[in-house]
């Protein structure tokens, strides 16, 4: 069970975020100087081609779900790489004599412009690069923007915040390995065996601040998961934080840092799989980024609890029962699927319990955003587009007649909930490691 | 030298010059930044099945979208295909290339050709309309794109001013009878040669490294572009 009061101080919380945040005066002149040494270290071959071939047809403002709610023009995807494109077009472009001779440099003012572009109004959810006949890749411009603005200092005070506390204190909202400890005493106490620490595991399971502060249900049923398949698994003190502010927030250091942690402790352990929890954005940024930032293939697989409840039901190894003819839709969380491939394997668990499973149109990776991933979630200015985006969501869900939607993302989760107190929407927001926890065969 | 003689002669293959050196600065301009390969596991290794699927896919929409008036999905369908129909398809156009070349093809029939022409005039008409008036397409557009509408609008425009009898009668004769409108049309088209490498006509080529690299992308994730 979810305890509201918790839920409400979360919120509270957040609302005064941006309060924390350090911050430091920086000259104008070396914002822009800072924006753009970001940019041009991003920038290569296959970001040239992406500024190179949009044709302004517009046809991406179709897929953005807060262009859609607001009919805004300032929010079509393109326009929000148009500083990219002009550093790329004066300083790279095999153009860039004479570009230089019409496009004018970028300014400290145009950057603060971008903030609301690029942290507010983009989940960098992907789905425009869908819609572009050309296949530029415009959440990525998004990501190095975010990155050259966080560079300037300018990146939202609430995201800043939490990155400067992970950064400094290695905590994030408060939560470090005391808290994780407190967590999982909690659970012992239930009578539960829950590894901790241990030197050598096959598996390290990741679990996250929302999920040991407020969805405590989640880690309970993925500890339930874990020891019904008889896993050598533990949590690990030294990295069991699988959010990575630096990668919301732009910082790239921090997004090294949080990620190599983890990787650390895996190789240190000899696991052989790092199971990645119900939280979006950690997915991508270990599975598909992690190497990235460790600098090399990681020795270990990495998985989303979705794609490994998948994995192993299918394979036969998790037997579960059946969970009624239930009326339910799922909700593709767009780093797991858009962003990360974890598409079927969600459903497949979904399948296995039995339940009236309703697809949302469109669906899986062309499925609509919740309109708070990417941080947005934490921005206090950007509660009322995030609620139109939520709109959009809820029709969508609402469409299919399901009586509950089911989740694989933290931050997916909160969105919806928040959403729903503020529309009193009656359908029921649940995650697929609680169903899949509380439905395991005897 | 005439007038006639210079536009079919050395400006011409002026014109070829830029269009191909500049073709080639823009792309080597390019290819010859970085590349970071992928360090994390594969999903799926055939990307470059991916990758080639994704460029002829791209060229549907993808369903899914919600359906836009005032983006008009199928208006571009009418200029790129009228434009193809008009440059490649008019016996005129294929004597030229022969008379350089040497390599012919059969070429489509004159009603064809003219309605292909006059569809392409009205379709690049109304896209310029959605442009000026389409506040999303306001708001993005720059000169390259007005520009380029009109480079590419001032070959059709001057080329139709040229036909004033069948084609085969054109095909049939070896003396040009009308040399000025033949210049004007010349020019045009050595023009659209000379931007060609400079503006975003460039994407005739460019959607394919573009449509690619994303299907490459996608499949490495394991999702569908």
């Amino acid at each position: 069970m979810i305890d509201y009061k918790v839920f409400r101080q979360f919120g509270d919380a957040i609302a005064h975020l941006g309060e924390m945040a350090q911050k430091s005066e920086i000259p104008d002149e070396q914002r822009v100087r800072r924006a753009k040494q970001v940019m041009l270290s991003k920038i290569d071959r296959q970001m040239a081609v992406d500024l190179e071939a949009c044709v302004k047809c517009g046809y991406c403002s179709e897929a953005c779900h807060f262009f859609v709610q607001t009919n805004e023009p300032k929010y079509v995807p393109t326009r929000k790489l148009d500083l990219l494109r002009r550093v790329y077009g004066r300083e790279v472009s095999p153009l860039r004599f004479v570009r230089r001779l019409f496009d004018a440099e970028i300014t400290a003012d145009e950057l603060r412009k971008w903030q609301e572009l690029v942290y507010d109004s983009c989940t960098e959810c992907g789905r425009c690069s869908y819609a572009c006949p050309m296949g530029i890749n415009i959440a990525r411009g998004v990501n190095i923007m975010r990155e050259a603005l966080a560079a300037a200092g300018l990146a939202p005070d609430e995201l800043a915040a939490v990155a400067q506390e992970q950064e400094q204190r290695g905590t994030v909202f408060g939560v470090g390995p005391k808290e994780l400890q407190a967590a999982i005493a909690k659970l012992r106490e239930s009578g539960l065996d829950v590894p901790l620490d241990k030197p050598k595991a096959d598996v390290l399971v990741l679990t996250t601040v929302i999920d040991i502060l407020l969805f405590q249900d989640a880690l309970l049923a993925t500890v339930k998961i874990m020891n019904h398949l008889g896993l050598n698994w533990t949590f690990r003190t030294g990295g069991f934080e699988a959010a990575n502010f630096g990668l919301l927030s732009g910082m790239e250091d921090l997004q090294r840092q949080a990620s190599r942690k983890i990787i650390d402790e895996a190789i240190a352990i000899g696991a052989k799989t790092v199971i990645v929890p119900e939280c979006g954005h950690a997915y991508p940024a270990l599975r598909w980024e992690g190497a990235a930032m460790a600098g090399k293939p990681l020795p270990f697989e990495v998985l989303a609890i979705s794609e490994f409840l998948g994995r192993e039901i299918k394979a036969g190894r998790l037997k579960v029962k059946s969970a009624g003819a239930r009326k339910l839709t799922y909700h593709d969380a767009c780093k797991l699927g858009r962003h990360g491939g974890v598409i079927e394997e969600p459903r497949d668990a979904l399948r296995a319990l039995g339940v009236d499973l309703r697809e949302t149109d469109p669906t899986a990776e062309m499925n609509w955003c919740c309109g708070g991933g990417a941080g947005i979630f934490l921005i206090n200015r950007a509660a009322g587009l995030r609620q139109k985006a939520f709109e959009l969501k809820q029709q969508q869900i609402d469409a299919t007649g399901a009586e509950s939607v089911v989740i694989s993302c933290g931050s997916c989760r909160l969105n919806l909930m928040n959403g729903q107190a503020n529309s009193r929407w009656p359908v029921a927001i649940e995650s697929l490691v609680e169903l899949v926890g509380s439905h395991l065969a005897d | 030298m005439d007038w006639l003689a210079l536009a079919r002669g050395p400006l011409f293959f002026l014109s070829l010059a830029i269009f191909v050196a500049g073709i080639a600065w823009r792309l080597v301009g390019i290819i010859r930044l970085s590349a970071k390969p992928s360090l994390a596991a594969p999903r799926s290794t055939a990307t470059a099945t991916a990758a080639a699927r994704t460029v002829f896919a791209r060229m549907l929409p993808r369903p899914g979208f919600h359906p836009s008036a005032t983006l008009a999905t199928i208006n571009p369908y009418i200029y790129h295909l009228g434009l193809a129909v008009v440059v490649f398809g008019y016996l005129p156009h294929i004597d030229f290339v022969k008379r350089l070349t040497g390599a012919g093809w059969p070429a489509l029939p004159d009603w064809l050709v003219y309605l292909a022409a006059g569809a392409t005039i009205v379709s690049l008409a109304i896209a310029l309309l959605f442009r000026l008036t389409d506040p999303v397409l306001k708001l993005i557009s720059r000169a390259d794109d007005y520009v380029t509408w009109i480079i590419t609008m001032l070959p059709l425009l001057t080329g139709m001013a040229v036909i004033l009898e069948p084609s085969s009668a054109v095909h049939a004769r070896e003396t040009i009878v009308y040399p000025a409108t033949l210049v004007i049309h010349l020019l045009s088209v050595e023009l659209l040669l000379v931007w060609f490498p400079f503006g975003k006509l460039m994407h005739a080529l460019l959607f394919i490294p573009g449509r690619a690299q994303l299907g490459a992308f996608n499949a490495r994730r394991g999702v569908p572009s």
